[in-house]
């Protein structure tokens, strides 16, 4: 804990508080010689009622970031909290449970069950929790998004960014303490993929939730509060207030791969450390 | 292409395993009944061409009594003088061999087979072509010896020196074991007991001037066919039917073939079933791998394939897949084949597994019923393959439906409406129809029609029957069941198709059970309404037995009269032109004491007047006989005379089902004409002022020394023909058994090939918090829901075939319907079982999946 990410872990905002972070988080690949380091020690603070964004180029480890603070990759080291809770260590089952209770997800794709209609889709991980949806807050999800009339259709009949509606009001319905969000737009044209971060961005500033969202598309990150940057399985920078010019700017210097500007953070490099790990 | 094919088949071999061992299962079936009967059969015709004399003589016998009445068949012994006289004889033997014998020992247990295999009680000639050798003791000499084979002997611990009691026709008699005599070649399962030539005639026919053949050897240089022709000239072919050798292996051959015919029918029955059900398994495997496959078959048209090419390498698939599994399938016929022969020898029936016969037909049947099956099955799915658009290589899968499963279902309804109707009409026809003949046929054509109907239309009504059978499974499992039930609804077609493999097999049970559990109430109607005896006296193969046995009844203190009953085949000529042959039962007087007979016209006076006959009122209008109606009649030995119809019965079955005509005369007629009958049942009272309950066991006691038959009241001898009834019953279980077996295949398959399709699917869920075992759970539950909609519609289908039946056996008197609800409700408890067993392995599977590599699932 002596590298100055330590002590100051991006992400970090005086007075919210965290909804997840992760310290020391390490991921890696395979074992010995032929190991791969997705995640290099990677220390994290989510802001509560924030919308932050995470962008690298691809293989940069975001994914497997998203993937472990959801409890849905397991760490090779360091450790990983849901607001209190360490969920590195967590059985399986508490796992489940807690991405069910407690974690929003949208993905890029393939977001919904096909046989189930949108309404259904909506209250599904409450359904299997057994619980009942708050009626009032699910009714504001749903207006929110303009999905009122497409309620009772199946996934087949919606437009992409119809399903991706569906998929956002479900990672929000039951009000969890975080949504995570991975390339939601990565498959929407550019309008509705705007419609996609408007909402997103809405549920942050409207309804207090906390949001995490994977994106290589700095225009996507624009819509975020704060952007990490995550190079080679390390956060290398944080852009508070971005804008999709600025995001872009610092994604030009970003390291491919290859040698790397000197300035803002410095990088611990291991050996071997060199590729990383296949995304997607 | 072929070897892009090639690359399928190995890619696919864990999802087509399945599919392999439905033609496994299907082949070695096949396979292992032929080389069974070609073994059994090669076998028997070594034993009978080396056992049958050159040339036999025999009485001529068109109507076969043995078996029915007990009275055998005989020619004088004199014949065998003018047999050795003809020129070419080397020697003549007169042949005395009966099989209406039971040998008892000496604590009265019959050491004959208990398999229905017969006792044969012969003349001892020491010749080479007996199928027995002496192996110790000596040949019996004079009345009171005897050679018991030593199978036998070692069965029922009878060493030489002990006594053995032969119930013969003519009486019983006693023996002293003399020799054991060792089986040289296949023992064919039956109990040997030789005697001396000298007296067998007498001891075993009544007469030592009559004989059961002639045997004669011919001399050097002097062909079988040459003798035949010779000795026919000399003692006359009207009379006597004289047989070569080869001709004597043959009908002997015949006569096991009967029984062979019935484990052939048996196997190739299973065999059907398996096909039949595979079928299924193998369309549905096809159509599965295409549809994932639908990306992969729309870029191989886009780089060129044209439709032919991608048709022909799905069949190249399937006719791999059918090598395998025939090649498989034909070594599983050869264990089978092999399983069978080792059970044939518990049963006493000794063949050698070594000298198996593989004949050429076998192979090429294996493999035309394994490629042919699955050429067939491939064919739709190839042809849908093939109109797979180069477009689909480039459209991305969306939200994961799998292609095809939307497409409408019309042909399959114009088809199965079409179809159906012309089912149901056969059917309602079935049921309306007066006659037996085309009752029957209407059934068949019915049956074979309504099952197409429902196959063909099965998918159209998985909508509507899954959402009733599964309606409570959102309020009972929550999300989880909404999700299996509509999973199951997802593709109608493939639930549909993956049912009807259940749906076959139950169906005939359905139809088997209704059809049998009416035959059993009908029976018992019956039994109570006409059966006023207090016992029967009889034994479970209802074979004839001893008169001694009336005698030793009639004789207990306490019996107050006994009723014989007998039997006899007969030929009938009717007035309608007609010429049947059928079975007659002779009873003797007081009948109306022991049965309650119904009578359309005249009564037990008149019909068992001396000369009159009785037979059934329905059938002698469809005939045209009437009251006094005289028919010719034939008995066994060419006896012919013509009888007086002397009453008509009005029963609701004839008695002894399956006898046509119901035909019954009086016992003194019957003595006439077959003078040598046994008994086939008798009827006991009980003295007046004697309880029957306690007359029993002194009836027991006193038959004690003749276990061939058993003192049996209503209740037992009810139990007796539900037996029977029952033994239809356990081979169409036994059936259902395989179809159930290849059936949970098919439902494992298409769960399998789901789970892998929905990967994606799965992963999301278990992203979003779905559990472990809800996962598990949630695919048990299609798989629950897929089995209970085949047993239902299994079911129903056999409900209405059984219905269907029964008006067939009402037709022949039995009018009784029953429905067997307990079998109906336990087969439905059953598919759910079955449902949950299928998803064992699937359930295990989608539930251990890697919820990031499955979120990543291409």
């Amino acid at each position: 804990m002596s590298t100055p990410a330590a002590q100051h872990a991006p992400g970090r905002t005086p007075g919210g508080g965290t909804a997840a972070r992760a310290r020391g988080l390490t991921k890696a690949y395979g074992s010995g010689e032929t190991a791969v380091l997705a995640l290099d020690a990677v220390d994290v603070d989510i802001a509560r009622g924030r919308f932050t964004a995470v962008m690298g180029p691809s293989g940069s480890g975001k994914s497997t970031l998203m993937h472990c603070l959801a409890g849905l990759d397991t760490v090779s080291a360091g450790r990983v909290w849901l607001g209190g809770t360490e969920i590195t260590g967590l059985r399986e089952r508490e796992l489940t449970r807690l991405r069910r209770d407690r974690i929003g997800f949208v993905f890029q794709s393939f977001n919904l069950v096909p046989t189930l209609t949108a309404a259904e889709n909506i209250t599904l991980p409450m359904d299997i929790a057994g619980r009942r949806p708050d009626a009032r807050w699910l009714d504001q999800v749903v207006d929110t998004l303009g999905l009122r009339p497409r309620l009772a259709h199946r996934p087949a009949q919606l437009s992409g960014g119809q399903q991706q509606r569906v998929a956002c009001a479900r990672a929000l319905a039951s009000r969890p303490e975080l949504v995570l969000a991975d390339e939601p737009t990565g498959n929407l044209d550019s309008r509705t993929g705007r419609e996609v971060l408007a909402f997103l961005r809405g549920a942050v500033d409207d309804l207090g939730q906390t949001v995490v969202m994977v994106t290589h598309d700095p225009g996507a990150a624009a819509h975020s509060d704060l952007v990490l940057f995550l190079a080679d399985g390390r956060i290398v920078d944080e852009m508070p207030e971005p804008t999709a010019e600025a995001v872009l700017e610092r994604m030009r210097v970003l390291p491919a791969g290859g040698p790397r500007e000197p300035g803002s953070v410095p990088v611990r490099r291991r050996p071997g450390a060199g590729r990383t790990a296949e995304e997607d | 292409m072929l070897k892009a094919t090639l690359r399928s088949f190995l890619a696919h071999k864990g999802r087509l395993a399945l599919s392999a061992l439905a033609v496994i299962l299907s082949v070695a079936f096949v396979a292992g009944s032929l080389i069974f009967s070609d073994t059994v059969s090669r076998t028997f015709d070594r034993l009978f061409a080396s056992t049958a004399a050159d040339v036999t003589v025999q009485p001529r016998e068109d109507l076969r009594s043995a078996r029915t009445s007990g009275a055998v068949q005989t020619v004088p012994a004199a014949l065998r003088d003018r047999v050795a006289g003809v020129d070419g004889v080397a020697a003549a033997r007169a042949e005395v061999s009966v099989r209406n014998v039971v040998v008892v020992d000496r604590r009265n247990r019959s050491v004959g087979p208990t398999t229905g295999a017969p006792t044969v009680a012969a003349a001892w000639y020491a010749t080479d072509r007996s199928p027995v050798r002496l192996t110790s003791g000596h040949a019996p000499r004079g009345a009171g010896e005897a050679l018991l084979d030593a199978d036998t002997a070692g069965r029922r611990h009878v060493r030489i020196g002990d006594t053995l009691t032969v119930q013969a026709q003519p009486g019983a008699f006693r023996v002293r074991v003399a020799g054991i005599a060792t089986f040289t070649t296949t023992n064919p399962g039956a109990a040997l007991l030789y005697l001396d030539p000298a007296v067998a005639g007498r001891e075993l026919l009544g007469s030592s001037a009559r004989a059961t053949a002639v045997a004669a050897d011919a001399a050097p240089g002097v062909s079988d066919a040459e003798l035949k022709r010779r000795i026919g000239a000399v003692v006359g072919t009207r009379t006597y039917e004289v047989k070569t050798a080869g001709e004597q292996a043959r009908s002997a051959a015949a006569a096991l073939g009967t029984f062979l015919d019935v484990v052939k029918y048996v196997m190739l029955g299973f065999a059907g079933v398996a096909l039949l059900v595979g079928v299924f398994l193998i369309v549905n495997t096809f159509s599965m791998l295409i549809a994932q496959r639908t990306r992969e078959l729309g870029l191989l048209r886009a780089l060129g394939a044209d439709r032919r090419q991608v048709r022909r390498s799905v069949l190249t698939e399937a006719l791999l897949l059918g090598l395998v599994g025939s090649t498989l399938g034909l070594a599983a016929g050869i264990g089978l084949a092999f399983g069978l022969i080792r059970l044939m020898s518990a049963f006493g029936m000794h063949l050698r597994a070594a000298e198996m016969v593989i004949g050429w037909g076998t192979p090429v049947a294996a493999y035309v019923v394994g490629l042919g099956v699955t050429f067939v099955a491939a064919y739709l799915p190839a042809r849908r393959a093939a109109a797979v658009s180069p477009m689909a290589a480039l459209a991305s899968d969306g939200v994961g439906e799998t292609a095809g499963a939307g497409r409408p279902l019309r042909t399959r309804a114009i088809a199965g409406a079409v179809v159906g109707t012309a089912g149901a009409a056969a059917l309602a026809g079935c049921a309306t129809a007066t006659r037996t003949a085309r009752a029957a046929s209407l059934l068949g054509a019915g049956v074979v029609l309504t099952l197409i109907a429902t196959v063909v239309a099965g998918p159209l009504l998985v909508r509507p029957v899954i959402r009733v059978l599964g309606a409570a499974f959102p309020v009972l499992f929550g999300p989880v069941g909404r999700m299996s039930r509509r999973n199951a609804l997802r593709d109608p077609r493939r639930t549909g198709a993956t049912a009807a493999a259940l749906m076959v097999g139950l169906a005939l049970v359905g139809g088997m059970s209704v059809a049998s559990a009416s035959m059993s109430a009908s029976f018992d109607r019956q039994i109570d309404r006409t059966l006023g005896a207090d016992f029967v006296v009889q034994n479970a193969n209802f074979l004839p037995f001893t008169r001694q046995i009336a005698d030793r009844a009639a004789g207990t203190p306490g019996v107050g009269l006994v009723v014989r009953q007998r039997r006899t085949p007969i030929a009938v000529r009717l007035p309608d032109g007609r010429r049947v042959t059928t079975t007659a039962a002779g009873y003797g007087r007081r009948l109306d004491d022991v049965a309650h007979i119904t009578y359309a016209r005249g009564g037990s006076a008149a019909a068992l007047a001396d000369g009159h006959l009785a037979l059934d009122a329905g059938y002698a209008e469809e005939h045209g006989v009437r009251i006094g109606s005289v028919l010719p009649v034939e008995f066994p030995g060419g006896r012919r005379t013509e009888l007086t119809v002397g009453a008509l019965t009005d029963q609701d079955a004839a008695d002894g089902f399956g006898t046509e005509g119901g035909l019954f005369l009086g016992l003194p007629t019957l003595q006439r004409y077959v003078p040598d009958g046994q008994d086939a049942a008798l009827y006991v009272n009980a003295a007046p002022g004697t309880d029957p309950a306690r007359l029993r066991p002194r009836l027991e006691r006193a038959l004690g020394s003749f276990p061939q038959v058993q003192v049996r009241d209503q209740a037992d001898y009810k139990d007796l023909v539900h037996d029977q009834i029952a033994v239809l019953l356990y081979l169409v279980y036994a059936l259902l058994g395989l179809a159930i077996v290849i059936a949970v295949l098919g439902v494992v398959n298409t769960l399998a090939l789901s789970v892998v399709e929905r990967t994606r699917e799965i992963g999301l869920l278990r992203a979003i918090g779905l559990g472990r075992r809800q996962v598990r759970r949630m695919i048990r539950l299609e798989s629950v829901v897929i089995a209970v909609f085949g047993a239902v519609l299994g079911l129903g289908l056999g409900l209405v075939w059984g219905v269907c039946m029964q008006r067939v056996l009402a037709l022949r008197g039995l009018t009784a319907l029953a429905i067997p609800w307990g079998t109906i409700v336990a087969v439905v408890l059953g598919s759910v079982v079955v449902g949950v067993v299928a998803a064992l392995l699937p359930a295990l599977r989608a539930s251990r999946m890697n919820v990031l590599a499955a979120i990543a699932h291409e």
